[in-house]
C-alpha cells in the first residue's frame, strides 16, 4: 500500500478522533480569539499606528495557537499506546508523520480563517495585496506544521513537554516568523518593494529544507 | 518432531543506568509452541518482550526472526511478523472497537472485512462494537486488544500479561485462542504472574537475575 493511501487512512482517523473529542478544536479557536483580544487591548491605538501592529499580532497569534494544538497532536497515539504499533504496521514512519502534518495544517488553516478577519477588524486594517498575504500565510503554516510536528513527535514522551515545545519550536521558526511578518507588513502598508519576493523565497526555501529533513529525522528518532 | 525456530535471542543483554537487567539471555521460540515467562516485578520481562518485538534495541546480543537479525529488517517487516499485546491496548480510545480493527487491518493490508468476526471471536457483544474504546471496561479493552493480535498475520505473538482484567470466561477464551494459534504454527510467548495461565503453557520459564531458567528445574 502506498504512502499516500496510508497517510490518508491515518489522517481520516485523526479527523474522526478530533471531531469526537471536540475539546481540542474549541479550545484552540478560543485561545486564538483570546490572543487577538489581548493584543488588541494591549496595543490600543487607532489609525496608522494600529496598522503597524497587525503583522506581529497575526503571526504571533498563529505561533502561540499552533503550540496548543501541537501539544495534543500525538495524544491519541500516547493514550492508547498505538505509536509504535502504527509505525510498525505501515511502511515506515512517513505516513504517520505526514498525516500529523496535514492535521496540524488543517487546524492552523481553521485558526487562520478565524483570526485574519478579526485582526483586520480590531486594528482597522486592509490588505493591499491579498494574494501575497495568502501565499505568505500558506508558506508559514506549512513550515509551522512540518517543524511543529517534528518537535511534537520528538517531545511526545518527554516530561515537561509543555515547556520544552515552545523553547525548541520558537527559535527554529524564527526565520519563518520574521519573513512572514515582513511580507504581511509590506502588504498592509501597500509599499511596493523587491524585498517582498525575497522574503517569500526565504519562506519557500525554509519549507523545502524542513520538508526533506523533518520526516528523515522523525524516522531516525522513532527507530528502536 | 522438533519444529523450526522462529525467533531466537542470543546472548541478549540490556542495561539501564549501568546495571544489566538482562544478561547473556538465550531464548528460542519454535513454531506452534506456547512459552510462558514469569518473574518478579522489575525482573525485565516487559523489556525482554520489547527487545524481542524490535521496539527496543538490546545493549548486547541480537534477536533473529526466521534467521534474519531484527536490526537488518525494516520496521514494518517486523511488525508484520510479530504481534504484540502490551499493557496499553494498542487501540485508539476515541474510535469504536470495529473502527479500530478496520483501521489497523487496513494499515496492515490485511483482513479489512473481518473486524466484526474478530470482535465476536474475542467475546465482545455486538452492542459494544460501535462504542468508543474509551467507554470499555479494562477487560473489554483487553479483549479488543486481543482481537487485534488474533486478526494480525503475524507468526509470533508476544503477550504481556494478557489475562489482566479478564474474567474467568475471558481467561478460558484466551487459552482457546492461544491454542488455536499454536495449532496453526504460531509461536506464542506470554509474560504472566498468573499461575493458572502458566500451567497451561507448553514451556514455563522464569526470568531471574537477567536470565531465563526452566520453572520445573527450580522446583
Amino acid at each position: 500500500m502506498n504512502t499516500l493511501r496510508l497517510t490518508w487512512l491515518l489522517l481520516r482517523k485523526d479527523m474522526q478522533v478530533t471531531a469526537r473529542s471536540k475539546e481540542l478544536v474549541g479550545v484552540t479557536l478560543m485561545f486564538a480569539v483570546l490572543c487577538v483580544l489581548v493584543f488588541s487591548f494591549g496595543f490600543l491605538q487607532s489609525g496608522a499606528a494600529a496598522i503597524r501592529y497587525v503583522p506581529g499580532v497575526l503571526w504571533v497569534t498563529l505561533l502561540f495557537t499552533s503550540s496548543v494544538s501541537l501539544l495534543r497532536l500525538f495524544a491519541p497515539e500516547e493514550e492508547g499506546g498505538t505509536l509504535a504499533l502504527v509505525s510498525m504496521t505501515t511502511s515506515g514512519s512517513a505516513p504517520l508523520f505526514w498525516s500529523k502534518v496535514c492535521l496540524q495544517l488543517l487546524f492552523s488553516a481553521l485558526v487562520c480563517a478565524l483570526i485574519v478577519p478579526l485582526v483586520l477588524l480590531f486594528f482597522d486594517a486592509r490588505l493591499s495585496n491579498v494574494g501575497t498575504v495568502v501565499a505568505a500565510l500558506g508558506l508559514g503554516l506549512i513550515g509551522q506544521a512540518v517543524v511543529g510536528t517534528l518537535c511534537a513527535a520528538l517531545l511526545a514522551q518527554v516530561r515537561l513537554k509543555e515547556v520544552m515545545l515552545p523553547l525548541i519550536l520558537y527559535p527554529m521558526l524564527a526565520p519563518l516568523l520574521i519573513a512572514g511578518v515582513k511580507v504581511t507588513a509590506l502588504s498592509v502598508t501597500g509599499v511596493e518593494s523587491p524585498a517582498l519576493s525575497n522574503w517569500l523565497s526565504l519562506m519557500m526555501v525554509f519549507d523545502l529544507i524542513f520538508m526533506v529533513v523533518s520526516p528523515w529525522l522523525y524516522g531516525r528518532a522513532t527507530q528502536p | 518432531m522438533t519444529s523450526a525456530v522462529v525467533l531466537r535471542a542470543s546472548a541478549l543483554g540490556w542495561a539501564a543506568q549501568g546495571r544489566f537487567i538482562l544478561l547473556d539471555l538465550d531464548l528460542e521460540m519454535r513454531a506452534g509452541q506456547w512459552t510462558a515467562i514469569s518473574g518478579a516485578n522489575g525482573a525485565g520481562k516487559t523489556t525482554l518482550l520489547q527487545i524481542l518485538s524490535g521496539r527496543r534495541a538490546p545493549t548486547r546480543g541480537h534477536v533473529t526472526l526466521h534467521g534474519a537479525t531484527l536490526s537488518s529488517l525494516a520496521v514494518h517487516e517486523i511488525g508484520g511478523r510479530i504481534a504484540m499485546l502490551e499493557h496499553q491496548p494498542g487501540l485508539y480510545l476515541d474510535l469504536s472497537g470495529r473502527e479500530n480493527l478496520t483501521l489497523l487491518n487496513a494499515l496492515c493490508g490485511g483482513q479489512i472485512d473481518a473486524a466484526e468476526e474478530l470482535l465476536a471471536q474475542v467475546g465482545l457483544p455486538p452492542t459494544s462494537w460501535e462504542q468508543r474504546v474509551r467507554l470499555y471496561s479494562r477487560g473489554m479493552r483487553q479483549r479488543a486488544a486481543m482481537a487485534r493480535v488474533v486478526g494480525s498475520s503475524a507468526d509470533v505473538w508476544l503477550l504481556d500479561e494478557p489475562a489482566t482484567g479478564l474474567d474467568q470466561p475471558g481467561r478460558e477464551l484466551l487459552t482457546t485462542l492461544i491454542r488455536q494459534a499454536t495449532a496453526k504454527g504460531i509461536s506464542v510467548l506470554m509474560v504472566t504472574h498468573d499461575i493458572e495461565m502458566m500451567h497451561k503453557a507448553d514451556r514455563r520459564l522464569c526470568l531471574e537475575q537477567g536470565q531465563l531458567q526452566p520453572v520445573q528445574e527450580r522446583v
